[in-house]
């Protein structure tokens, strides 16, 4: 396989988590009136989003939601879902799911029958997944990126 | 101890990975410009599609067996290597990255911390299995030689459950002695010839040899793969990278090309973007090849092999050079020489190589030194062109609307690396 190697431009190999960074500048203490306080003097660091939503670059993936099955948990269609692969997908948690080779957002719910995804919203009907369904869970649902209107 | 963890079938697990479907279906990736097949899953394998195989040679099997056809897409499987890489860092300090789906770990040290190398081993394989969804084996033993073999044994003997450990005297002997010398590490065709010749078939006669003959025949690189499979390491883990000693860029068209202009808009194109791999690097150029040639397979319509044509001409520079513009005046003065009409076209590449450093450049005596102002000004270039996207600043000679690029008729979606492109969840 080493032959490959030269093929793949190494701009191309980019980490999703890391490759567009926004940096805000983060203050140490409020404004004041009067004297400025000294600490000012020093900016103590940059705001990284990714610091706050992806915990574990390696196992993150972002996922972008379709429809409104999650809209009474505040997931609307065209939200984008940060999901860590990391995570157990402990009873309740939202996770990204494939259930017979399409992905969907749900509450994970462990049954005495088995797995039972939970939509959030009243249009749509919990889904159990049955002996023979080929189902895997990609990630737990850490954060929702959402564009307000 | 060192282990070399492989990913099976990468490119195709790479695929998978996104898209949960595929598993159990045929499933082969495509080289570049959809050529050939560079991989392919165990259901492919079986229904006998060869490795390298000529992709129209497959065609008609596609359908018949429900086969899922990929052109190979570099920037997702790029990117998942490098979370691979970066997950077995998380487990030992010591990686070496030996290709984008290989790497060796130094578990020296570490027998305190993972008294069980199996264990930690399978603890891998869930790792990366739940992170990446991407399957690997493991193949653990004293030498990175060895290793290897043990990786060999574990991808295709389904019982090791993806990890085989190879210390035991004993165990290694029998492993060794049903081991073909062609399938050791670095033994190419000619020095496999050599040793049949000698009587040498598996690793283990090969293991036996005695030190002179080896170095003899086999020059001190021979020598050291024999002490690597009596369990001496030779072959140390290589952390930095080195930097390259030569840089090729060459890419099939889509289709044949027959005029200069298109030729020459291609090999600009190239150059910049080698001379933009020379400058990340920090390095200069001093000798430049180019080449040409066209289709090998192509047959004439009366069924005749079509003509064919292949040339290359070598240039040394006056002066080490990093600078797209002087690199590129170069490149198109050789291509115009070697260039010949009437034949239709299939690649065209240049390879950069005499790297030096940057900072090292000698200059000319009898030269005007390499413009300063232009190298800064590609300098500047780089930089827009990671901000604002690949080729969003060039030259005017790369052309605006190539006809020549890569065919990529069964390009998956860059799941991990653009926005555009990632997973859907309904």
């Amino acid at each position: 396989m080493i032959a490959e190697r030269d093929f793949i431009p190494a701009e191309d190999i980019i980490k999703a988590s890391v490759s567009s960074k926004l940096l805000i500048p983060f203050f140490q203490s409020y404004v004041q009136a009067g004297f400025p306080s000294p600490a000012d003097n020093y900016l103590e660091r940059v705001c990284d989003l990714n610091d706050l939503c992806v915990t574990n670059a390696e196992a993150t993936y972002f996922v972008r939601v379709t429809s409104d099955s999650m809209f009474d948990d505040r997931i609307e269609a065209g939200d984008v879902l940060v999901v860590d692969a990391s995570r157990d997908p402990v009873e309740g948690k939202i996770v990204v799911a494939s259930l017979n080779g399409d992905h969907t957002v749900k509450r994970i719910h462990y049954s005495r029958d088995g797995v039972v995804l939970l939509p959030a919203n009243n249009k749509y009907k919990p889904i159990s997944v049955k002996a023979g369904d080929d189902f895997r869970v990609l990630g737990v649902v850490t954060y929702v990126i959402h564009k307000p209107m | 101890m060192i282990a070399l963890v492989d990913a099976n079938n990468f490119y195709v697990s790479c695929e998978r990975s996104f898209k949960p479907a595929l598993e159990g279906r045929p499933v082969i990736v495509l080289s570049n410009n959809d050529g050939n097949v560079v991989a392919r899953s165990p259901e492919a394998k079986a229904i006998g599609i060869k490795m390298g195989q000529p992709f129209f040679e497959v065609e008609e099997l596609i359908s018949e067996h429900n086969i899922a056809v990929f052109s190979s897409n570099y920037t997702l499987y790029g990117d998942m290597s490098a979370r691979i890489m970066s997950t077995l860092g998380r487990f030992v300090e010591e990686v070496e990255v030996y290709s984008i789906d290989e790497a060796f770990l130094n578990l020296k040290g570490y027998e305190s911390v993972y008294p069980d190398l199996v264990a930690l081993a399978q603890q891998i394989r869930a790792t990366i299995a739940q992170w990446q969804r991407i399957p690997v084996s493991i193949g653990i033993a004293p030498t990175k030689t060895l290793a290897k073999i043990a990786n060999w044994y574990v991808k295709r003997q389904p019982a090791h459950n993806g990890v085989l450990l190879l210390s035991d005297p004993v165990d290694i002997e029998a492993r060794l002695q049903e081991f073909d010398v062609k399938e050791l590490w670095g033994i190419g065709h000619r020095y496999t010839s050599l040793l049949k010749r000698n009587g040498i078939k598996t690793a283990w006669q090969l293991r036996q040899c005695p030190d002179d003959w080896v170095r003899q025949h086999m020059t001190v690189n021979g020598l050291r793969l024999v002490y690597e499979l009596r369990g001496t390491p030779c072959k140390m883990l290589e952390l930095e990278p080195a930097p390259k000693k030569a840089i090729c860029t060459a890419t099939s068209f889509g289709h044949l090309v027959p005029d200069l202009k298109n030729m020459t808009e291609a090999l600009t194109t190239y150059v910049a973007r080698a001379a933009e791999k020379l400058r990340r690097q920090h390095s200069a150029a001093g000798v430049m090849t180019v080449f040409l040639h066209t289709n090998r397979y192509r047959r004439s319509p009366n069924g005749e092999p079509a003509k064919q044509y292949y040339n290359s001409r070598t240039v040394q520079l006056p002066h080490p050079s990093a600078s797209t513009p002087e690199l590129v005046g170069y490149a198109q003065a050789a291509l115009t020489s070697i260039f010949q009409p009437g034949y239709l076209y299939q690649k065209v590449g240049v390879i950069l190589t005499g790297l030096v450093p940057d900072s090292y450049i000698q200059k000319s005596f009898f030269q005007a030194d390499p413009s300063e102002d232009l190298l800064k000004l590609t300098r500047i270039v780089d930089k827009l062109n990671r901000r604002y996207g690949r080729d969003k600043v060039r030259l005017a000679g790369q052309g605006f609307s190539p006809t020549w690029p890569m065919k990529q008729k069964y390009l998956s979606r860059c799941y991990t690396t653009r926005w555009s492109d990632i997973l859907q969840a309904d």
